[in-house]
């Protein structure tokens, strides 16, 4: 394992030496033209069908004849990947070379060196190209653990027939959305004002870092304290709780997962929905919409008198190395691949994901294949609090106190003073 | 007594050809609980190069005794092995009754019966989770059907109505196996017994507790064994059905050590948990060996 590191080093040393791409491309020229065939193991999930990754492996082995790449599924719950790549690489396994996982991991993976730290061996032009926000949010530390490959963030979807039939402007603000969907839901226009995801769990941490942000509060300050008991903290909250009290959003609202906003919306009883990239496509699916044609995608709002637009939490999945491959060489042409604009313009066309690579998100072409595609330029991108290296717990800190707080049992304040000692907690290692 | 030379000659021959067999149990038991146990009482780090290990004592137990989790997950344990493994038996033994009737059709009933015990658990609980689904459920269709709800009821959403769920869906699949192992106990109950009961007058329910209920107590004890063992290490019906939600309130002890360890990579708190349960587990099985065998003893 560490002579095949020491080889990396030097292939990146010598192109390093010579301070240009072009160098760092003709090092691994060398290496495509080695004479032994090598199979790397790629540890990758469906993402949105079979198709994706069985294209990107055969291009790739078309441009590098000397490598194979042997892709081995994921399975689909992400924390059970987790824990199958926690088990496997901590015991030293030496395969998978390169595994695809969430953008959530790079603390826990960094600090338990699971994960090679990629910008000691690939050169600064490489994180250059991804769109900004996301080199950050792949790191821990000061190094960079995941090569960006698909992004997601989250979007609102509106109704544009019902906001066109009453005249009423895609909302920037929160405020002007509830006033918007109150005015929609006396119409009798729609059933439910604006739904979103407030179950407890994963997905209402995505959903609270927005109107978080929105509001300029964070869960964590430079020093990495937890600072979640803030009024800009309170204010987000309150908001939200006002948002189910006020009847613009439903009271199930806090047992919602992205299945059950997704289908409101799709069956035109809901106005607005924040969702991720894939609603787009999804609310215009036959057979399984009957909004066709009616929806409208827009940057989130944020709070009245904070910026333009609001903040959306990053999501995606990033390409890992794992530190006791045998091929770094070739693991490092794979991810470089997988990144590059034919790479990532397989995988916006084929997949219609958010590609990572900032040429292939700003391609007319490839915009012309998703709406959504053109709001992202628009976004601000918040990532979730992932630096820590026990993220897992700090999250169930975080939705598990929202959560009660949205649904009542608790006071807003309370909740958040109650995340505010649990995150500190979850901070200590050791902590069961 | 004295060991002739010839007996000890043999003895050690005895041993010699256990030593291969004996070397493999070591190998895959003796040495990964060993391993645990070392891994326990350390803070373990892992590095590029492998585990990194320093020696910490008993902190890791301190830690894991201090935290409400542990004793919030050992009391859900205990409790949820109590009920189910009372449930089955009582289920369990009613089944067994009446299959060992001469009825017809026995062969097809027990074959039927012991379906659910054949089905591999992260199935059957995907598909009790199919029927629990608060929004599709074929549980709230059948409900709302009979008018005995009005609104969808989400069953793990919830920690009373969750924990009860999973029980169920646990009582469905083992109380086939509690059956098999009591069914085969009464054949061996001699039917010469019921009929010297029957000339002393006995009724039913008297020759039950007289001549069934005794001469069945090493079966129900290696029954409960059983199941007390197999509840200890509950993991996959919550795993499926609510990842030990809502909050961690269906969390068994099993999911807390593997949730430790494997998402949140603390090696050393988590094979404490592991360590102490096995402990726990040990001392039970223990207490039932010992009953279970005065039970023997008192038969012969």
């Amino acid at each position: 394992m560490k002579k095949s590191i020491k080889a990396g080093f030097a292939v990146l040393t010598a192109s390093a030496l010579s301070l240009s791409g072009m160098a760092v491309q003709s090092s691994f020229a060398a290496v495509k033209h080695a004479a032994a065939p090598v199979t790397i193991v790629w540890y990758a999930g469906t993402i949105s069908g079979n198709g994706l990754r069985a294209d990107v492996v055969s291009h790739f082995e078309k441009l590098y004849p000397n490598i194979k790449v042997k892709v081995v599924a994921e399975p689909t719950n992400t924390d059970t990947t987790r824990a199958q790549l926690i088990a496997q690489i901590s015991g030293g396994a030496t395969q998978p070379d390169v595994y695809l996982g969430d953008v959530i991991w790079p603390g826990q993976f960094g600090s338990m060196h699971l994960a090679l730290p990629l910008n000691k061996y690939l050169p600064k032009s490489f994180f250059n190209q991804f769109a900004p926000g996301l080199v950050a949010g792949a790191s821990y530390k000061g190094n960079v653990y995941g090569s960006p490959w698909f992004q997601d963030s989250g979007f609102l979807y509106y109704r544009k027939d019902l906001l066109a039939k009453y005249h009423l402007p895609v909302p920037k603000t929160w405020e002007k959305l509830q006033q918007e969907a109150r005015f929609l839901l006396n119409k009798k226009a729609v059933k439910y004002g604006f739904v979103w995801q407030g179950s407890s769990y994963e997905g209402l941490t995505c959903d609270w870092m927005e109107y978080l942000t929105d509001a300029g509060g964070q869960v964590f300050n430079a020093k990495g304290q937890p600072v979640m008991d803030s009024p800009a903290a309170l204010h987000a909250l309150n908001f939200m709780r006002g948002l189910i009290t006020s009847g613009v959003s439903p009271k199930a609202v806090t047992t919602f997962t992205e299945p059950n906003t997704m289908n409101l919306f799709n069956a035109g009883q809901a106005a607005f929905l924040r969702n991720w990239d894939y609603a787009y496509t999804n609310s215009q699916t036959k057979g399984q919409s009957s909004v066709i044609g009616k929806v409208g995608v827009a940057p989130l709002p944020t709070f009245a008198g904070h910026g333009t637009a609001g903040y959306a939490t990053i999501g995606g999945w990033d390409n890992y190395i794992n530190p006791h491959t045998k091929h770094l060489a070739q693991d490092l042409l794979f991810v470089k691949y997988l990144a590059s604009v034919p790479g990532e313009t397989i995988l916006a066309t084929k997949a219609s994901e958010i590609p990572t690579n900032n040429a292939v998100q700003h391609n007319p072409a490839v915009r012309r294949l998703n709406p959504v595609l053109s709001i992202v330029a628009e976004q601000h991108l918040i990532a979730r609090p992932s630096q820590s290296p026990s993220y897992a717990k700090v999250s169930q800190a975080i939705y598990t106190n929202i959560n009660a707080a949205l649904s009542g049992q608790t006071s807003t304040a309370n909740a958040l003073k109650q995340a505010n000692s649990q995150l500190a907690s979850a901070q200590s290692s050791s902590s069961l | 007594m004295r060991v002739s030379r010839l007996e000890r000659k043999y003895a050690l021959a005895g041993y010699a050809m256990l030593a291969p067999a004996l070397l493999v149990i070591a190998l895959v038991t003796i040495f990964p609980i060993g391993y645990s146990v070392w891994m326990s009482l350390n803070n373990i780090s892992s590095t590029y190069s492998g585990f990194q290990f320093s020696f910490a004592g008993l902190s890791n137990y301190i830690t894991v005794f201090h935290a409400p989790i542990f004793w919030q997950s050992l009391l859900f344990t205990v409790m949820y092995a109590a009920v189910t493994v009372v449930v089955e038996m009582v289920l369990g033994l009613l089944v067994a009754l009446a299959l060992n009737q001469p009825i017809r059709g026995r062969g097809v009933a027990i074959a039927v019966m012991l379906v659910p015990w054949t089905l591999i658990t992260v199935i059957s609980a995907q598909m009790w989770g199919y029927i629990y689904n608060g929004i599709y459920g074929v549980l709230n269709a059948v409900l709302m059907s009979l008018h005995i709800i009005n609104t969808q009821v989400l069953w793990l959403g919830a920690p009373t109505s969750a924990t009860i769920s999973i029980m169920i869906a646990d009582i469905w699949k083992t109380t086939p196996f509690v059956t098999m192992i009591l069914l085969a106990g009464l054949q061996l109950i001699p039917s010469d017994l019921y009929e010297s009961a029957k000339i002393d007058g006995a009724t039913g329910w008297r020759s039950f507790w007289n001549v069934t209920f005794p001469l069945l107590r090493p079966s129900l004890g290696l029954a409960a064994l059983f199941r007390i063992l197999q509840a200890f290490g509950l993991f996959d019906l919550p795993f499926v059905l609510t990842n030990g939600g809502p909050g961690t309130s269906t969390e068994p002890i099993a999911m807390l050590a593997y949730k430790a360890i494997f998402n949140d990579g603390n090696f050393g708190t988590g094979t404490a948990v592991a360590v102490s349960t096995v402990g726990i587990v040990i001392l039970l099985a223990l207490l039932s060996l010992k009953a279970l065998r005065t039970q023997v003893g008192e038969i012969d």
